[in-house]
């Protein structure tokens, strides 16, 4: 009998960067099966081929054995009855809960206009399975975030629903309502729906799924059963074996040099944060998206107001109230996302270099020479590839545009350097390059701490690693102690 | 070796003047228009008289489009222009009606007054993030309210004297004083806006915001200056415009200036989203707009059209500009 769906052979680039190698994957009929991997491993973009949102290069898709056109569309998929609810959730906030289940159908009456009651009755059909409480006609930003994941579904089972994709459902829900969506699952696959449950949590693929298939950096790793692997196992399965390991294992800082101390952060959120970094050395933050490890350097840099927490500077304290005392503070932070906070792309490479140094220094009147000056050096130091130094920062590749950000701080004499994932979005060669940099820097004695959702970058470039999950530091790793294992085991938050 | 030399030579001057088209297009069109208004006006369009009049006639829209071209690329906009001109100008007709002050005593009145209520636009932007567009409209609805009141919606004057009709009214080496007074505005602000740290961090706040607060730029301070920039430049805009006849009409002064200002940026090439514009745009954009007026009187068309030319102008400049974008 053929499977339900089957993704064989499947390769997918996107701008000359592999994401995914050969993949195969399939699910029978009322099967739940768990795809897991690290941030970035490949899952997200292989569930979305699979809803036609992106296109495979090569490897074909069978439906009940039956191959997939190419010129295939989200709504012909949907038409299919698999369905994917993303992680950030596609409603309309202004609409009713009724409109969302049926934009684009909606029930007319004879005179071509929608008709309501209609609507509201048929979606009532549908969601007293799955919680009376939701109204077909309240507006859907009114309900609770459970509710709204609710609502998606209703809307996935409008239509005849046979494989429900879910991506990270319970990364926002409480513990009593992802209950609930379990209990909901199980129901699902009991009719025969199909469903594929994407996670980082071990324990919730252990409860919940029949089959696991692991990814890993855009390569198929292995598909087994649930009931024959443990937890660490699958922990093992994710990191792999064949990392290399790390070149900077050995601590090059002063040890009795603390730049930074954090101690005792604490808000909605955070939980008792404290760590110190040493001149010279290169902390790192390893956790899985949303552990809080951006919300900490938000709150060094003046962002992020919290309860409770202290900031302590070459051993004294500094209290900062926003970016510019930060900045003051001789801390700089690159952050994750260039394009939102990190550059101004439509201005040139000139102005966002030198922003942060005009700020540290008095005067009102530009010394163009100077500045000119400014970027001249950083072009050459960082060998940022550009037609001139009046180039806007919008041309240039993510690299260029990285190490540009990186100028930025480097001009202002920043001691204390924070860099949110540095080669996000980067391609292999400028990665080596940023490295070289970093390495560069933490030998003249800058202060460097790394967020990173990447394993492999974290060990080769770090040389003491702290672990968040959910709001809290989990483990600091170093030495014997820093291993592959230990760290996955503490980001997932699995107690072995 | 040679070959690529050739091309890298080639292609750096078809990048000059890409660049030069690309940056100044604005002023190659009005090089365009004041040659095609010559032939058509056989002359009379390009003589002494004219050009100064228009000139006149300009120099108060231009000035309140200089100051709105900060707010513009600060991100935001003013719509209370007209409401406070009327209300500062009422307080220096006042003030210099009742012959009890000396004159700068009251010019220096009415330009901390249109200042101030810049500050108060800042203020309230920044303070409750309300968007610049509503706070800005309320602020100049009130402003226009309050000098009706004070006024009884009447027309008030001031005393006839040299020394202050002399302002609007006068030239100085046959240039019009208030032209004068908007090339000395128009020097001013280029340099602020190119040549210090104001001017880099009002681009980047535009440009964008977050980045901006990230890089430590206080981004309320720099929003709050750019709207009391344009109080200045309404309040020196309203000076001249009530020395005219030394009188200020509450109910009609400066009506809809904060537009025609709006429109001289935007002709200019300013960005009405942020983070782009230039003070020679927007001179070229006053003078456009003050030439279509003109033409349209020398050529015998009814000015009720003015307002259907003026709209074309204006999307057939930004649409000139749109495909420009970085």
């Amino acid at each position: 009998m053929p499977k339900l769906v089957e993704m064989k052979n499947i390769y997918k680039s996107f701008y000359g960067v592999e994401v995914l190698h050969d993949i195969n994957f399939s699910i029978d009929k009322g099967e739940i099966h768990a795809l897991c991997g690290e941030n970035g491993a490949g899952k997200s973009t292989l569930m979305k081929i699979l809803s036609a949102i992106y296109k495979q290069d090569k490897g074909e898709i069978l439906i009940d054995g039956q191959p997939l056109s190419k010129n295939i569309t989200p709504l012909d998929i949907q038409k299919f009855g698999i369905s994917m609810i993303h992680q950030e959730l596609n409603l309309i906030n202004n609409l009713t809960v009724s409109q969302n289940i049926f934009l684009t159908r909606e029930p007319t009456n004879k005179f071509g206009l929608v008709d309501y009651k209609k609507m509201n009755k048929m979606s009532v059909e549908i969601i007293k399975e799955l919680d009376e409480s939701i109204k077909p006609d309240s507006k859907v930003k009114d309900l609770k975030i459970a509710q709204k994941q609710l609502v998606e579904i209703a809307k996935a089972l409008s239509f005849e629903l046979r494989v429900l994709i879910m991506d990270e459902p319970t990364a926002v829900l409480t513990s009593k309502d992802t209950e609930i969506l379990f209990n909901l699952m199980r129901k699902l696959s009991d009719e025969g729906v199909a469903i594929i449950y994407i996670s980082h949590r071990l324990q919730e693929i252990k409860q919940i799924c029949q089959k696991v298939t692991v990814l890993r950096d855009g390569k198929f790793v292995a598909t087994k059963n649930v009931s024959e692997v443990s937890e660490n196992e699958i922990a093992k399965l994710m990191v792999g074996r064949e990392i290399s390991r790390s070149i900077a294992s050995n601590f090059k800082g002063d040890e009795n040099n603390i730049t930074l101390e954090i101690k005792d952060v604490n808000d909605d959120f955070l939980k008792n944060i404290s760590f110190k970094v040493r001149k010279g050395e290169i902390l790192g933050f390893y956790g899985l998206i949303g552990a809080g490890r951006t919300e900490v350097m938000e709150f060094i840099f003046g962002l992020r107001k919290c309860k409770k927490g202290e900031i302590f500077i070459n051993r004294k304290e500094k209290i900062i109230k926003n970016p510019y005392d930060a900045i003051h503070a001789n801390i700089g932070f690159a952050t994750e996302d260039k394009k939102e906070t990190g550059l101004v792309l439509g201005r040139s490479i000139k102005d966002n270099i030198n922003y942060v140094y005009l700020i540290k220094n008095k005067g009102f009147m530009l010394n163009e020479t100077k500045l000119r000056k400014n970027t001249e050096d950083m072009i050459k130091r960082l060998n940022i590839h550009c037609i001139g130094q009046l180039q806007n920062v919008i041309n240039l590749s993510g690299g260029n545009q990285q190490k540009v950000v990186l100028a930025k701080w480097l001009m202002a004499d920043s001691e204390i350097l924070i860099l949110d994932e540095p080669t996000r979005g980067i391609d292999v060669g400028a990665r080596e390059e940023i490295y070289q940099i970093i390495n560069e820097l933490a030998n003249e004695g800058k202060t460097i701490i790394i967020i990173s959702s990447d394993l492999t970058e974290i060990f080769n470039i770090c040389q003491r690693i702290i672990v968040m999950y959910d709001g809290e530091i989990k483990g600091e790793f170093i030495g014997t102690e820093r291993t592959e294992e230990n760290i996955i085991y503490h980001a997932t938050n699995v107690h072995s | 070796m040679e070959q690529l030399n050739q091309d890298l030579v080639k292609s750096n001057k078809t990048n000059f003047f890409k660049t030069l088209w690309k940056e100044y297009s604005i002023v190659v069109v009005f090089i365009g228009i004041f040659i095609a208004c010559t032939i058509i006006t056989q002359g009379k369009f390009a003589s002494l008289n004219n050009i100064m009049a228009i000139l006149r006639n300009i120099s108060t829209i231009g000035l309140i489009s200089m100051g709105m071209t900060f707010v513009l690329i600060s991100g935001g906009i003013d719509l209370s222009s007209g409401g406070v001109l009327a209300t500062s100008g009422a307080v220096l007709i006042i003030l210099q009606g009742s012959g009890k002050v000396p004159l700068w005593i009251a010019i220096l009145a009415c330009l901390s007054v249109a200042i101030g209520f810049g500050f108060i636009n800042g203020i309230i932007i920044t303070k409750t993030n309300l968007p610049a567009f509503i706070v800005t409209l309320a602020i100049g609805i009130m402003a226009r309210s309050i000098v009706m009141f004070f006024t009884k919606g009447a027309t008030i004057t001031g005393r006839t004297v040299h020394e202050f009709t002399n302002i609007g009214n006068g030239n100085l080496l046959g240039i019009p004083i208030p032209f004068i007074i908007v090339i000395i505005m128009a020097i001013l602000l280029t340099i602020l806006l190119n040549k210090t740290k104001y001017g880099t961090y009002i681009f980047a706040v535009g440009g964008n915001e977050n980045a901006a607060r990230y890089t430590g730029i206080k981004i309320d301070k720099i929003k709050i200056l750019a709207y009391m920039l344009v109080g200045l430049c309404v309040g020196i805009a309203a000076t001249i415009e009530v020395s005219r006849m030394a009188a200020v009409a509450s109910a009609t002064s400066g009506n809809l200036y904060e537009f025609e200002a709006i429109t001289a940026a935007v002709v200019g090439g300013t960005s009405i989203s942020g983070g782009r514009g230039k003070i020679v745009g927007t001179v070229v954009g006053f003078l456009i707009l003050g030439i279509i007026s003109n033409m349209m009187i020398m050529m015998n068309i009814s000015p009720y059209l003015n307002g259907a030319v003026k709209g074309f102008v204006i999307i057939l400049a930004v649409l000139l500009q749109k495909r420009e974008r970085y």
